[in-house]
């Protein structure tokens, strides 16, 4: 990692005498956090995304921190004359990973994402549901330490929509930063830490309210094993309380119960996972 | 990087779009060139063409992408590099053009000076003619380069900018390319040939300003 992605006093616009779409920026992507960015149509959101991924450069300010980037675009085309597996192949080998691996990576992407079956199929066939998975794919297989989604989950299925949940987990646990653009006020609502609206040209940061936490689907896992719990655990749940002689319910964001199950089973000494199910709106199961 | 190029240059043969360009050289080509015509001038001919159809080959690896593409890769391996790799398979693919061009002309070219009666040595001739070649490549690749995107970005003012600064790049005195060209040309004349070395090294330096100059264009400019 070569330093957190910081942005300081970061102003943006395009041309010599352009209105400025962005000013007086600061914002830093620390490594495992999820940040959220808002605001209305044509405020500046995508600017944000491009300047974060460093691939515009600011009119004025510093830019500094070259964290290992991957970047889903707002709308991805098909127009590209390789096969699904084929450019995925050649993105994986871009982002640094030797041929073998890059082939791999490729096509377990693919499979996590329900598109197996698409892997030979060319780009410009693919549907657009189907060409936005390749395009998260893509900034998924690289392993990144900042991941930046603007809209990734318009236009995908609801497995896929889950599965892309899942993963912005299991990125953010092994310490990539997140930064996402979505339209549905509740994605990841219990999980983002910090939000910025985009706004009458600037970046407003307010932390979401815990009250967010208890939006979205949770999950409730039993455990049993030495006290005290894992302090990777206890970082994900919303609450955790002591039921019985080594027993603990932990409630959990449904999107994170793969993470919170990984932390518990491959913690030293490995806890015993009792039982596992969706919780009701009180946390129980 | 090797990656970048990889993956450009997959772009660039699968996409098909490097064929008009091709045929475009191969017709000039058979026009200008017949079997038995002095080695040189045929040489000198082959060259200056090559210009005008590098500068379209770095046209079309630059724009070979959708914007949105283009972002990912620039997001993954940083703007610059994702240009100078569409840059350098434009000239790499030129200088493959050129080299296979050249020796064929050589081989279907009579040896001789421009009057037919004196013997022009084949090897030394042939060797001025691939250095000539190189240096239009290059030259062309540098016209491609400021005449394309993100330096010009409509194709309604980026086309003629090209085909002028080809143009221009190949009759103006003092250009690299048209000394290389009217070295070959004269030479045919006096039946001398002369390695151009000074053009190919000048041609090689503009060029990589050039170039240098659009990569660091790639993020100042909107998508």
């Amino acid at each position: 990692m070569h330093g957190a992605l910081r942005l300081e006093g970061v102003g943006r616009r395009y041309g010599l005498r352009g209105p400025w779409v962005l000013r007086g920026v600061d914002l830093t992507a620390d490594p495992a956090t999820l940040i959220r960015v808002e605001g209305a149509n044509g405020t500046g959101k995508s600017t944000l995304l491009r300047l974060l991924a460093r691939v515009d450069a600011p009119t004025e300010g510093r830019v500094t921190g070259r964290p290992r980037t991957a970047h889903v675009p707002e709308r991805f085309p098909a127009a590209l004359p390789f096969t699904a597996l084929g450019y995925l192949t050649h993105l994986a080998a871009v982002h640094g990973l030797d041929r073998t691996a890059a082939e791999r990576a490729a096509g377990d992407w693919l499979e996590r994402f329900g598109a197996g079956t698409h892997a030979r199929t060319p780009m410009t066939r693919l549907s657009k549901g189907s060409s936005q998975k390749v395009a998260v794919a893509q900034a998924l297989l690289a392993e990144p330490e900042l991941l930046i989604l603007d809209e990734a989950w318009t236009g995908l299925d609801t497995d896929a929509r889950a599965e892309l949940e899942r993963a912005v987990a299991e990125r953010t646990a092994a310490g990539t930063a997140v930064v996402f653009v979505d339209h549905d006020p509740r994605r990841l609502a219990g999980t983002t830490d910090v939000v910025y609206a985009v706004r009458d040209g600037t970046l407003h940061r307010r932390v979401p309210q815990p009250a967010a936490g208890a939006d979205g689907p949770h999950t409730v896992v039993e455990v049993r094993g030495p006290s005290p719990l894992p302090e990777g655990a206890l970082r994900l749940v919303v609450s955790a309380e002591e039921t019985g002689d080594r027993t603990h319910r932990l409630t959990v964001p449904a999107a994170r119960s793969d993470v919170l199950l990984r932390a518990l089973l491959t913690a030293s000494p490995p806890w015993h996972v009792v039982g596992v199910g969706p919780a009701d709106r009180e946390g129980r199961p | 990087m090797t990656a970048l190029l990889r993956y450009q240059s997959a772009l660039l043969l699968r996409s098909q779009r490097w064929l008009p360009p091709f045929l475009l050289y191969a017709v000039l080509l058979g026009i200008g060139v017949q079997g038995g015509q002095p080695l040189l001038d045929s040489l000198g001919y082959t060259a200056a063409a090559l210009l005008p159809v590098a500068a379209w080959l770095v046209r079309i690896c630059v724009s070979g992408e959708p914007p949105a593409a283009r972002t990912v890769v620039a997001a993954a391996a940083g703007p610059a590099r994702a240009h100078l790799a569409c840059v350098l398979v434009a000239l790499g693919a030129a200088t493959l053009l050129g080299t296979a061009s050249t020796a064929v002309v050589a081989l279907v070219s009579d040896p001789v000076g421009a009057d037919h009666q004196q013997r022009v040595p084949a090897l030394e001739g042939t060797a001025a003619g691939l250095l000539a070649c190189l240096t239009c490549a290059l030259l062309g690749t540098a016209v491609g380069a400021l005449t394309a995107w993100p330096v010009l970005r409509s194709p309604g003012r980026a086309v003629p900018a090209t085909l002028l600064a080809a143009l221009l790049a190949l009759v103006v005195t003092g250009s690299p390319a048209h000394a290389a060209v009217s070295g070959l040309v004269g030479g045919s004349h006096t039946a001398t040939v002369h390695l151009p070395l000074l053009a190919t090294a000048a041609a090689a330096l503009l060029t990589a300003a050039a170039t240098g100059a659009a990569c660091a264009l790639t993020s100042r400019r909107s998508p």
